[in-house]
């Protein structure tokens, strides 16, 4: 396990319990101040090797998105958060893609897609040869405090799709 | 996302991520990050900044081959609303 989920499973389930009165009231500051923040002491890392014009590239957000006809939205109310992901295939666009994510301000991303998933940028440089291959499809996630679901049931699930996908090179645009 | 980066990676996946807060990022130690100077929801910039969104793609392209150490993050040069140096 990369991390040490014994010890913060009882840190968080005190933090839910505390933080329930302020999350509903909306007082984000104060509950991410009390938040039982995971801090690993190593760094996995695995030797970059060969060029990004050989290599398949796959990109991730935390932005919310999901395609509005035919994917739910991601739960909002819930002070968990929502551990669930989605994939959004490479031919999106922006019009397709709605957002639910209730703690950051989407308002510019509605405009323009590409600053939380800078999908058509990539397409680009798939195109140009820069990158080798853009994969079929991309990932979604959500607002998540709960850390334990996400690290041993969706993040498995997740890693297993991509290594599926021949993916090389991960992205990743958190919000 | 930080968890999940860290994950892929050890899982045999490269991984660069994008980042705007130093002291969130010291916490969950990303393999590879690029910290920006804007705000949470446009981590690539303004809206429309075409040009902007293609530098910090490249930008983290030559980061995945010049990166040699576990947890390096690259401070970008961009500001918001002001043109990229040359």
């Amino acid at each position: 396990m990369p991390i040490d989920l014994d010890k913060f499973k009882p840190a968080y389930e005190k933090w839910v319990e505390e933080s329930l009165p302020d999350f509903r009231a909306g007082n984000m500051t104060e509950i991410v101040k009390k938040y039982p923040f995971i801090s690993p002491d190593d760094i996995p890392w695995t030797a970059y090797a060969g060029q990004p014009s050989d290599q398949t590239f796959a990109l991730v957000t935390s932005g919310g998105l999901y395609l509005k006809d035919s994917q739910p939205p991601f739960d909002t109310e819930s002070i968990h958060g929502d551990t669930s992901f989605r994939e959004i295939p490479k031919t999106v666009r922006q019009r397709d893609i709605g957002i639910a994510h209730a703690h950051y301000d989407h308002s510019l991303a509605e405009q323009d897609i590409n600053i939380v998933f800078p999908i058509q940028r990539f397409v680009e440089l798939e195109d140009e040869g820069i990158i080798g291959k853009l994969a079929d499809t991309h990932y979604s996630f959500s607002y998540v405090n709960d850390v334990v679901s996400l690290v041993t049931e969706t993040v498995p699930e997740f890693i297993s799709r991509i290594k599926a996908a021949g993916i090389d090179v991960l992205f990743l645009v958190p919000v | 996302m930080g968890l999940i980066q860290r994950m892929a990676e050890e899982a045999g996946v490269w991984t660069i991520s994008m980042g705007n807060a130093a002291d969130r990022m010291a916490h969950i130690k990303p393999p590879r990050a690029m910290l920006v100077k804007f705000a949470r929801g446009s981590m690539l910039g303004e809206p429309g900044n075409v040009k902007r969104q293609r530098r910090i793609i490249l930008d983290a392209l030559a980061a995945l081959q010049t990166m040699t150490e576990p947890g390096t993050i690259q401070e970008l040069p961009y500001r918001w609303k002001q043109p990229d140096p040359e």
